[in-house]
């Protein structure tokens, strides 16, 4: 998934209206008409939640059929899912180890010393590093 | 302890996450600003970070290199966007804007601390750039854009998508 279509799935995702559009249109096909039917929207209103929904891959409608259905496509939601998760352990994991680490320093004095650290030149020579988070690291699980 | 994961409402799509670090406000900030101990923590555990140099002030790089627990390297650039000592510190993906070049989505992150007690109430706000969603908002006339916590997203997520494995043999309206 690249990164603009996870950027569209997140603004698809964004509103509520569209949420439910879509909790619907899991359950099965139906036409713009029957989405608008439950709510006090036009279907000028509708037709553009659904635009946005489209565009982010989220569902598809049929060109042949003259009521154009639409039908929910669950690729992007479930590459969200996954990135997501992985963006909120990553976060939950460095959290974890700030806490204990304040924990250290606020029982015991701090250490006086800067740890040495290793130059950009030898990190870069090792491998040609790769983006990290917000892209968390999945093959670890902890 | 876990990530608390608010709901707000912005022009960009976001993710909020809140925390509470029983410390107070300057050393928090200290966390997050000082190299010799932002390596110590960004991760987590068993995590190290043989590259953490930065620069803060707006305008100024971080430069990291992140090495998982399998020895796995992942470098990044930031650039600080904003800076108010001790409350606020906003840094952002070196191409953050541009057309993404990598797998991900850039993203800005802001860090805003505030003082409760002798607590220090943490909050993080990410927000990902990309032009396909920003034309999209122009678009449709209305940018207000957020996505919601990521445990709501993934229940809908999930949700979701066992419907449609339910429902993929007898598909009815």
């Amino acid at each position: 998934m690249s990164s603009d279509a996870l950027s569209s799935t997140l603004f698809a995702l964004a509103d509520p209206t569209r949420r439910a559009l879509l909790a619907r249109l899991a359950h099965g096909d139906l036409s713009v008409k029957e989405l608008a039917q439950p709510y006090e929207m036009s279907l000028a209103a509708v037709s553009k939640h659904l635009k946005v929904l489209e565009s982010a891959g989220l569902i598809s409608r049929s060109r042949q059929a003259q009521w154009r259905p639409c039908h929910f496509e669950p690729a992007p939601l479930q590459a969200l899912s996954v990135w997501l998760e992985d963006y909120k352990r990553f976060w939950e994991r460095s959290l974890d180890g700030l806490t204990d680490y304040l924990k250290e320093l606020q029982t015991a004095p701090p250490e006086p010393s800067v740890p040495k650290r290793k130059s950009m030149r030898k990190a870069k020579r090792d491998k040609t590093p790769r983006r990290h988070p917000p892209r968390p690291m999945r093959k670890e699980s902890t | 302890m876990t990530v608390d994961i608010d709901t707000s409402s912005s022009t960009a799509p976001i993710i909020i996450m809140t925390r509470v670090f029983e410390a107070p406000r300057e050393l928090v900030w200290a966390m997050f600003t000082e190299p010799k101990h932002v390596a110590k923590w960004y991760g987590g555990r068993g995590f190290e970070n043989p590259v953490c140099e930065m620069d803060v002030r707006p305008g100024g790089l971080w430069r990291h290199v992140m090495r998982t627990p399998s020895g796995e390297e992942f470098a990044n650039e930031f650039v600080f966007v904003e800076v108010i000592k001790p409350e606020k510190l906003s840094w952002q993906h070196i191409d953050y804007g541009r057309e993404p070049s990598g797998a991900h989505p850039t993203s800005r992150m802001t860090v805003t601390l505030e003082e409760a007690g002798a607590n220090t109430r943490w909050r993080l706000v990410t927000e990902f750039s990309s032009f396909e969603e920003r034309a999209l908002a122009q678009r449709i006339g209305f940018a207000e854009a957020i996505a919601e916590g990521s445990d709501k997203l993934n229940a809908l997520a999930k949700a979701l998508y066992a419907q449609t494995q339910a429902s993929s043999v007898g598909r009815a309206p």
